[in-house]
């Protein structure tokens, strides 16, 4: 059974396609919680329990095993926006989204902030493959937001000469910098604050 | 030589927490109208888009410290107070010219506003970083500091940003 290939282009068998996942998702976790550039491949490899070779098997370098980090971390952000944001259409569904998103990350005082946007801000400068991946998975999380800023226009709770693009990214830039200020002050509050205050403002131009 | 790379890094970045901070204590002092305060968002724009400003530096690492959470308080401190001034400003101005709509900034929390702003220069950077675009940043601070802007168009200080009269 062939589910993936290796850098060299061999094909994998099946397990090794587990061991790679599994090398993915440890240097995830540990990338999250102590950052890129300070996870080191033997800490990925005691993490895993998969061996050098192995590691090496699948990925050249850090770099390689960084994009795989970006991808899985994409996939588990998206389809959690996926499920959050896809039917929501009214402001009070947009506050449950942001209550969700504090909630989880309360749980932690917000050591940690947004799994993507910390690669973002880590990886952006120094791989442009990366980066690409990014904008990508920032394009396509943001695009969900204006969908649900279209909805609420569809049904005339916001303005039809509003502009879409400019609140949906503003209202993200409002969340991955609230999780950039709760990290800092390891309190959730400013978070909650700049999001509530983006939602405010979209509220405000629903025409009365 | 680790911890001494790790000394000396902490030094610098200390560095660049307080060229930030005084700049922008000189630059949002000066700000007493709409005009100067979207001089002073033009302004930060371009310091965040460059890759090596201490503002750049500055917002590139993340995580804890005191250091950072003190510097990013004594920052929202500054926005506060320029808030602060410019809602002020407004309401006094408003009682001179009682006609027209009611003002939106006079019901601004300069606080809020001031964490709002705060947190969109750091989202709305790491959004332009990756589209490598300034478009995200200021589609961020327009947001955050919609109450002070013209209600339609650009803001009429687009393109009164003295050069001679502006703080280094």
């Amino acid at each position: 059974m062939t589910t993936a290939n290796s850098p060299n282009g061999r094909r994998l068998t099946a397990r090794g396609a587990k061991t790679r996942a599994r090398i993915v998702s440890s240097a995830a976790d540990l990338m999250f919680i102590q950052g890129v550039s300070a996870t080191t491949l033997d800490e990925v490899l005691a993490a895993s329990g998969a061996s050098k070779s192995q590691l090496y098997h699948h990925f050249n370098g850090k770099e390689e095993l960084v994009r795989a980090v970006v991808e899985l971390v994409g996939q588990r952000v998206m389809e959690r926006e996926r499920d959050a944001l896809g039917n929501v259409s009214t402001i009070r569904g947009l506050r449950r989204w942001r209550d969700a998103l504090v909630q989880n990350n309360a749980v932690r005082h917000g050591a940690y902030g947004c799994a993507l946007g910390s690669l973002a801000s880590e990886v952006s400068d120094h791989d442009d493959l990366a980066r690409e991946a990014l904008a990508q998975l920032f394009a396509e999380w943001q695009g969900l937001l204006a969908d649900v800023l279209r909805r609420l226009q569809d049904t005339g709770r916001l303005p039809s000469d509003a502009s879409i693009e400019q609140l949906a990214t503003g209202l993200m830039a409002a969340l991955q910098g609230g999780y950039v200020l709760a990290q800092t002050a390891r309190d959730v509050a400013p978070m909650v604050t700049s999001i509530d205050m983006a939602l405010a403002h979209i509220e405000s131009l629903s025409p009365r | 030589m680790g911890k001494q790379a790790g000394r000396q890094g902490k030094e610098l970045m200390k560095t660049h927490f307080a060229e930030v901070l005084a700049r922008e204590s000189a630059r949002l002092a000066g700000i007493t109208d709409g005009a100067k305060l979207s001089c002073w968002q033009r302004k930060l724009v371009e310091e965040l888009m460059t890759p090596d400003s201490p503002y750049a530096r500055a917002l590139r690492q993340t995580g804890g410290g005191s250091d950072r959470a003190e510097f990013l308080d004594r920052w929202r401190a500054l926005i506060e107070d320029a808030v602060r001034e410019l809602v002020h400003r407004r309401a006094m101005g408003a009682s001179d010219s009682a006609s027209g709509p009611p003002d939106r900034a006079a019901g601004v929390d300069p606080h809020r506003t001031a964490v709002l702003v705060l947190a969109a220069l750091h989202g709305g950077s790491t959004l332009s970083q990756i589209a490598k675009n300034s478009w995200p940043l200021n589609a961020a601070l327009d947001l955050a500091l919609a109450p002070f802007k013209a209600p339609s168009g650009p803001d009429s200080g687009e393109t009164s940003c003295d050069p001679n009269r502006s703080v280094p």
